[in-house]
Order: C-alpha cells, then structure tokens, then sequence
C-alpha cells in the first residue's frame, strides 16, 4: 500500500535562489518553475546553488510549482 | 510495514495516512502519494521530521499520526523565510528552540583581511588531507566534550550526519588542523563544492582559544579554497554563539538566511 507519486518527477538545473527560500529552475523542457526543497533536504542540510542539478516535483495543482526532491552529485 | 493509520477527507476525496517504513509514512488519496513524513535520529540521539505535501490538511492529517506514533521530544528544521511551512509546524504544536544563521564569506584573503593573520606562535597548520586520524578524533572528542559541558552539543549546527555510503565520521579529507608541539588544538571541516564551500565547524580547544588559533585556521583554508577557484564559502552559526558570529562578522561575512530549529516537547 505504498501507491505512486501523484507528482510529476522532472530533471532541472537551478539557476536561481531567490530570497523566501524558493529556487528558480529550469526543466530540461526548457520551462521554468519555482521550487522549494524538500523537507528530507532541508533536514540533511544539503546545500542548493545556482547551476545544481535537481530532481524536481511538480505539484499537480500547478505545474508552475515544484519542490525539490533531490540534488544529484556535480 | 504497512499499516493504516487515520482515515479522513481532503476536499471530495479521503485521504489515507500509512506508515510504509519504520519512519516513513505517506497520505494517499486514490492510491497516488500526495504526502510523505520522514523521521530520523541524529548521532546525538535526536529525532527530526520532515513532511512534504501539497496542502496544509494533509500535513496536518501525517503531522497528528506521525506525533502519536513518535516519542518527544521531537525536532524539526525550517527556513525562517517559509512562513508557510513554519506555521505547518506551529499548528502541529512545534516552538522556537534556536536559530542559526548562514553566513556567506568571501574566500579572498584581500576582502576577508586574512592575507595579514599571522599564526601564533609555536603553532603550526596542518593542511586539509595531511592530519593523523588518532589525534583528530582525540581532539574532536575532547571539543565535543567540551561544548557538551557547556552550551550542549545539540545547540551547535555542527553535527555530522550518519551517510548510508558508510563515509567515516571523520572524514580526515575535510579536516584542516591546529598544532602545537605534537598535540592538534583545533580544527576546521570544511567541505569544497565547484563553487562554494562550506565550513562545517570551526573549533579550538577552550584552553587555547582567544590566541588566534580559529582566524589562522580560517585564513588557511580561506586561502586554499580561493588558489583553487572557489569564491565563497558559508557556514551556520547558532545565534547564541557570540564568539562565532564575531569571528565570521570580522571576516565581512554577510546573513544570508536563517534556519529555525523546532521543537515539540
């Protein structure tokens, strides 16, 4: 009973951080979204910078919106 | 481990919370994650929440199973500036334990004045890399014991968290050391990124300090990073840690953010 993600998984890089704790990204569809992060990265204390890859979670109530689930290694 | 917890509706649809792990739980609505808790326990004991979801419900609904199944205290950690998911927290019955603020500081010895800090004398810098694992940890525990005995461990931003890759605790590639004669003195972590590193902790042991032993370590490390290209570094520092901010302050170091720890007793 574990279901599925409603959320749409995508690939990203950040290319801003922007002051409330929001980052900008850029999907590789080219399309830009405001994302937080996650609460696991946050807790980790894992840091996000502009040029990061990330994997975001779109929410399904507007897919201008994300949060960050991961940062992948540079 | 899947066990269903509590029942209720969302809007038109009910949503299921359900522990999947032994600290993960997750909201469902139609089978689909719309919601997920995690705890964890830090080396020193303590046990941190995350809950990530679309809507406050839901949150409430993960953050009211995860607190019955859970034993206080527990913690949790937020940006200042998410007002949104700090008043998540608040309503869950989650207080202010102490605030840290990241500073950004330049790693130009010309901006941070560390290109004149000369090294007490009689003290030597071992670089990052080049320490002996042995007399690292007998430092690292004796620090340890020693902010123990006085602020307390769990006020310091400065914990290392356990990695699944089974990395050491001490990771002697991250530590840059303070010598005198053959005892270490004091250290700094610091971990390089492309562009910006960070400095995890910056510690001397209490019967040295005041002699200038932390801005030489700085100055050390400052310094290799930006021969190396890096232009930045950053560091969390507890508010209450009046030594430390004065430390970075002096460097120019700038507040960039701030992280609230919580707690729910």
């Amino acid at each position: 009973m574990t279901g599925t993600a409603r959320g749409i998984e995508v690939e990203g890089t950040v290319i801003e951080c922007l002051r409330n704790a929001t980052f900008r990204v850029e999907l590789q569809n080219g399309h830009k979204v405001l994302a937080h992060i996650s609460g696991k990265i946050r807790k980790n204390y894992i840091k996000i910078l502009p040029y990061d890859r990330v994997l975001v979670e779109l929410s399904p109530y507007d897919l201008t919106r994300g949060r960050i689930r991961f940062r992948y290694r540079t | 481990m899947n066990s269903v917890h509590s029942t209720s509706r969302v809007g038109d649809q009910a949503v299921v919370v359900t522990q999947v792990a032994e600290r993960q739980w997750h909201a469902l609505e139609d089978d689909q994650v719309i919601g997920r808790g995690d705890a964890s326990r830090r080396p020193d004991g303590r046990i941190f929440l995350s809950i990530d979801s679309w809507q406050d419900a839901v949150f409430d609904q993960l953050a009211e199973v995860m607190l019955a199944d859970l034993s206080k205290p527990l913690y949790t950690v937020v940006d200042e500036a998410d007002i949104d998911l700090t008043s998540n927290w608040q309503r869950a019955g989650f207080t202010t334990r102490r605030r840290e603020w990241e500073y950004v500081v330049s790693t130009d010895p010309q901006i941070t004045g560390l290109d004149s800090v000369l090294r007490p004398e009689g003290v030597r810098i071992i670089p990052v890399g080049a320490a002996q694992r042995a007399p690292l940890g007998e430092l690292y525990n004796a620090i340890r014991d020693e902010v123990q005995a006085t602020i307390g461990w769990d006020s310091m931003p400065a914990e290392v968290l356990a990695r699944p890759d089974g990395i050491s605790l001490l990771d002697l590639s991250k530590y840059a050391v303070a010598a005198e004669s053959d005892r270490y003195v004091g250290l700094v972590r610091v971990v390089p990124r492309r562009r910006q590193a960070r400095i995890g902790l910056v510690a001397v042991r209490a019967d040295l300090c005041r002699h200038g032993i932390a801005r030489a370590l700085l100055a050390h490390v400052l310094g290799s990073l930006h021969r190396s290209g890096i232009e930045t570094a950053w560091a969390e520092v507890d508010e209450s840690n009046g030594a430390a901010m004065a430390l970075f302050e002096g460097l120019g170091a700038r507040r960039a953010s701030s992280n609230l720890e919580l707690v729910r007793r």
